[in-house]
């Protein structure tokens, strides 16, 4: 395995998360450099939203260790570890659904800068992710694609040094997910992001280093053409639909 | 879409219609209708604490009468100890805040949901009311002021000129004060809601995750917001108390909160000239339906309270809203319809 040594910003030891008899997340060591690109396969139900659900304090861990910038931030409050620099886009949006995009944009950018500086990098964001002419509109009523692109301008707008983006391709057209590439190869060059997604496509035209995850636990790490090669990963996982993309 | 409390004609209007209440109605209404109209003020700004925290903290609480009663038992056992009324009055602001500050703490740091935020308030109600009737003897007292139980607390000071304990007000004056009180109320949660402190409240009550995970303490936040909202009722309890010269338990009872609900609900949940509406509408009729003789009034009033809430289960002004809205848009949508036929011209902006 080739690993890019260097600082790490995100590392877990023994990260292991049960809820009652079931294991989602089994004792995953992860290391994350600084400034990475890391995509994060694996079938459904393979831990994946779980563990950046530990990673963000949403869940508390069963066990093992999760540190932060150097920072032991293992069962951390929610808000706590975010003001540490954690912006991530869940699975399914988590949006203010009765105020306006630019609103929903503006609170993101509010809770590091004042009021100026806050709408210019609202403003900003919007137009980076194009969504700009949405941007009186109720965020409640906007089509799921669209609503995927809220969210995103909101974690980008909270400048967070690590980007976790929960299949943040889902619901989009072709257009769309081009300017996500774009987007998330852009971030990629001033924070680490970390990106789960099924869509292969989307995968090839950003990945780089994968790590597969599967019942739980760390399955493979290596560079994504040895990934799509991989049988055993073809296997559990990518199937039929690999061969399609390749 | 929020918009600015600066910018909202409709805002402005409200004040006017305060004031003008305010000037004109002691010279052109008669004292009775005057009484009549300052209790319906009061029981605005007791509907005005819930109308927040409910419509713009996203805080259900079916206990608010717990800090209506709280402030008028302390604006009574203050006032009768202290000689005049001006203390007393901050006095039944603060204490229940700081009350609603420490249970709100509890509730929103024990991460309670909503369903046992209800149940909790609910109960904490009942215990005050359960308390005060139980204070009868008279061993129960703080300072000069007997706590008297069931019986209630007699002859609560009416509101003096502060640092002029001898100097009352009437009637009238009665009026104009509180009904300076609700516009101050009305103002200050206005301006509380545009503010930031006020967006962030509606993201809460919007998605409290989301909240959280762009790094805002929602536990905290939430405290706050109950606890403005509980200082507002304490004040409410202690006009009550003054209005009423006579203060008993049932101010702690489960009609109070359950009357305050209806109030907003009827009104609108997330405005707040919506439960000031809803006080009017559901008190004047209250009193009309208790004239009639016919029907029992219980019964009518609960029919008409649900076929309020069947028709309108928004509520009375965002429904009103949204016709304004939609007829303005149809007028206009018209317009530009009628002005894309003539040749040569564009048609109206959508």
């Amino acid at each position: 395995m080739t690993e890019v040594e260097g600082y790490k910003i995100l590392r877990t030891r023994g990260l292991t998360m049960q809820f009652g008899g079931v294991t989602a997340v089994d004792n995953v060591d992860l290391d994350l450099n600084d400034g990475e690109l890391r995509c994060l396969l694996g079938p459904n139900g393979a831990g994946k939203s779980t563990f950046f659900k530990c990673l963000t304090g949403q869940l508390t861990p069963t066990r093992g260790e999760i540190t932060f910038k150097d920072q032991p931030i293992t069962g951390w409050n929610t808000h706590d570890i975010v003001n540490l620099g954690v912006g991530i886009k869940t699975q399914v949006p988590n949006l203010f659904n009765g105020v306006s995009v630019y609103e929903n944009v503006r609170l993101a950018s509010r809770r590091k800068h004042m009021p100026a500086m806050a709408r210019e990098i609202a403003e900003k964001m919007m137009e980076k992710c194009g969504i700009s002419h949405l941007a009186r509109r109720e965020v409640g009523l906007l089509a799921h694609g669209q609503r995927q692109l809220v969210e995103l301008a909101m974690v980008l707008a909270e400048e967070p040094s690590l980007i976790l983006l929960d299949e943040p391709a889902a619901g989009m057209t072709g257009d769309e997910r081009d300017r996500l590439a774009q987007l998330v190869l852009e971030a990629a060059r001033g924070s680490a992001v970390i990106v789960v997604e099924h869509d292969m496509q989307f995968i090839r035209q950003i990945a780089k280093f994968v790590t597969v995850f599967n019942r739980g636990a760390i399955f493979r790490e290596a560079m994504i053409d040895d990934i799509m090669r991989d049988r055993a990963v073809q296997e559990i996982y990518l199937g039929k639909q690999a061969n399609a993309a390749a | 879409m929020e918009k600015s409390a600066i910018r909202d004609p409709g805002f402005y209007l409200m004040i006017a219609i305060g004031l003008a209440a305010l000037f004109i109605g002691p010279l052109v209404v008669d004292m009775f209708t005057i009484m009549q109209v300052t209790q319906y003020v009061v029981l605005s700004v007791f509907a005005l604490s819930l109308g927040y925290i409910w419509g713009f903290g996203g805080i259900l609480s079916f206990g608010q009468a717990a800090f209506f009663g709280l402030g008028a038992y302390t604006f009574a056992v203050a006032s009768i100890n202290i000689g005049e009324t001006t203390i007393p009055l901050i006095l039944s602001f603060l204490l229940p805040a700081a009350f609603g500050a420490a249970l709100g703490y509890f509730m929103f740091y024990g991460k309670l949901s909503d369903v046992y935020l209800g149940v909790v308030t609910m109960v904490v109600t009942l215990i005050f009311w359960k308390l005060a009737n139980h204070t009868a003897g008279p061993e129960y007292v703080i300072g000069k002021a007997r706590l008297g139980g069931f019986n209630g607390i007699p002859s609560i000071p009416t509101l003096n000129i502060p640092g002029e304990p001898d100097a009352w007000l009437d009637p009238a004056q009665l009026f104009q004060v509180f009904m300076a009180i609700l516009i101050a109320v009305y103002v200050g949660l206005r301006l509380l809601i545009a503010s930031d402190f006020g967006r962030v409240s509606i993201g809460i009550r919007e998605n409290e995750t989301r909240a959280s995970l762009l790094g805002y303490d929602v536990r905290k936040h939430k405290v706050i917001v109950f606890s403005i909202g509980s200082g507002i009722a304490g004040l409410a309890g202690a006009m009550w108390a003054t209005y009423q010269s006579f203060i008993d338990p049932n101010a702690f009872g489960m009609e109070m909160s359950a009357k305050a609900l209806v109030w907003v609900m009827a009104g609108g949940v997330g405005t707040l000239v919506g439960p000031i509406l809803g006080v009017i509408l559901l008190q004047w009729l209250t009193l009309k339906l208790g004239m009639m003789e016919l029907l029992n009034s219980f019964v009518v009033l609960g029919a008409i309270m649900m076929a309020l809430v069947l028709a309108l289960p928004k509520g009375m002004v965002p429904t009103l809203r949204g016709w304004a809205l939609t007829g303005w848009t149809l007028a206009r949508r018209g317009r530009g319809a009628a002005r894309a036929k003539k040749p040569g011209e564009e048609g109206g902006a959508g």
